[in-house]
């Protein structure tokens, strides 16, 4: 799934919001076992070089977001931040 | 000028735990303590998978026991996680617990003696060509590394005890005192000062760390929420002389243990009382914290470690204790 393309459609005021609330989702995941393990250390590699709220960081967390959490965080972009767009395109991916 | 460390517990897939620590790095600790649990992830791989994503922050085992790893082991480690972060490699030692390594078949035995002997042979093994070693625990006989450490580890004594504490002075170059009620840290920093005094050394020649329960949160009850869990085990642990000193009743002390060992978690975490979670934990608002470390200052501290559970929602507590408590300590 192509979630660089993905992150240009959410709008740059949403997206601390964003990465804040999927960050907790996926720190408090009970499927924190099924993080797969090249998904894991590119996680931490974005974390260590910057925010996770520019394109690469906010690419990064949305794919392990939408890997462990994914009904709560389709559920987050669609209801809470009204991207059904975005909801769109990852479920067509 | 006190600075901060913080204590992990690798009971989590790695990546969560190397998250929370990235991101203490980039708030402004200088400290990160690994526990070395058996029952958890190993110790030696969660530190290397954070000397890779770190590059500042000191880090090192809080604390590591002579009984489970044999020193030259720990000296092996502590040298090869070296070269993954120079300069940054610190080691906790300390005795151990009973229960854990009962569990593995071991006994504690000599632990003051145990202990001193580990570091010795940790120092010399990072140090010298070649180690032979007569002592009453431990003995090695021209153990010798085929590559070159030449290094210098900062060794801190995780201590609780009065003659354990008294060591640590007398050998550390750090004491992590397992406290965090100005009470406990009082009388485990005067000992601390008997040990130095021993040697010739100052107070201020050691790194005297506070290593506490700690959480925090804007609401008070929710900080106090996620200490319960850690306080029962600490107050179920707690030594008579300590209970006395804080006046917890002992009975009700042990009537939790029993209930933690039965797995009766509602009955056990239930029991804490406010009075345990102000003995046992340093909880509360920022505020609160603030005022609880300041108090601990005056006993003579050097770092505070702020240990598990660090809030009801890790992520936030570390942003918080950035946010508002660290910058009153570093202006």
């Amino acid at each position: 799934m192509d979630y660089h393309r993905i992150v240009k459609m959410i709008p740059v005021e949403k997206r601390e919001k964003l990465s804040t609330k999927l960050t907790d989702f996926i720190l408090k995941s009970k499927n924190a076992d099924k993080m797969p393990s090249s998904l894991a250390k590119t996680l931490l590699h974005h974390w260590q070089q910057g925010p996770l709220t520019n394109d690469a960081g906010l690419a990064v967390i949305l794919e392990v977001a939408v890997t462990l959490e994914s009904d709560k965080t389709l559920n987050l972009l669609g209801e809470e931040l009204q991207l059904s767009d975005v909801v769109t395109a990852i479920r067509a991916e | 000028m006190v600075e901060f460390g913080i204590e992990f517990v690798p009971s989590e897939p790695y990546w969560k735990t190397l998250f929370y620590a990235i991101q203490a790095e980039k708030r402004g600790f200088n400290y990160l303590w690994i526990t070395d649990h058996f029952n958890n992830r190993n110790v030696y791989v969660t530190l290397t998978a954070a000397a890779l994503h770190t590059e500042r922050i000191k880090l090192g085992p809080g604390v590591t026991n002579p009984y489970l790893i044999n020193p030259v082991i720990t000296a092996q480690a502590v040298a090869s996680l070296n070269e993954m972060a120079p300069s940054r490699v610190i080691l906790g030692i300390g005795a151990g617990d009973k229960t854990t390594l009962r569990s593995t078949g071991l006994e504690m035995q000599k632990p003051l003696t145990a202990v001193k002997e580990c570091v010795e042979i940790v120092r010399r093994m990072v140090s010298e060509k070649s180690v032979t070693f007569e002592g009453e625990v431990f003995k090695t006989s021209d153990a010798k590394f085929f590559f070159k450490p030449k290094m210098r580890i900062p060794v801190y004594v995780g201590a609780q005890g009065p003659k354990m504490l008294e060591l640590a002075g007398n050998i550390g170059d750090g004491v992590l005192i397992n406290a965090g009620h100005p009470k406990d840290v009082d009388y485990a920093v005067g000992l601390v000062k008997k040990g130095v005094g021993q040697v010739g050394k100052r107070l201020t020649d050691v790194d005297v760390a506070a290593y506490t329960s700690f959480s925090v949160h804007e609401d008070l009850k929710k900080a106090a929420e996620a200490a319960v869990p850690v306080v029962a085990y600490v107050a179920a642990g707690s030594p008579d002389v300590v209970l006395q000193r804080h006046g917890i009743n002992q009975e009700k002390a042990r009537k939790i243990g029993e209930a933690l060992k039965a797995g009766k978690w509602g009955e056990a975490f239930g029991s804490v009382s406010s009075e345990m979670i102000e003995a046992f934990s340093v909880c509360g608002t920022p505020e609160m914290c603030i005022e609880r470390i300041n108090d601990l200052l005056k006993s003579g501290i050097s770092q505070f470690v702020v240990g598990s559970p660090i809030g009801p929602n890790v992520r936030k507590s570390i942003d918080l204790i950035s946010e508002r408590i660290i910058p009153e300590f570093t202006r």
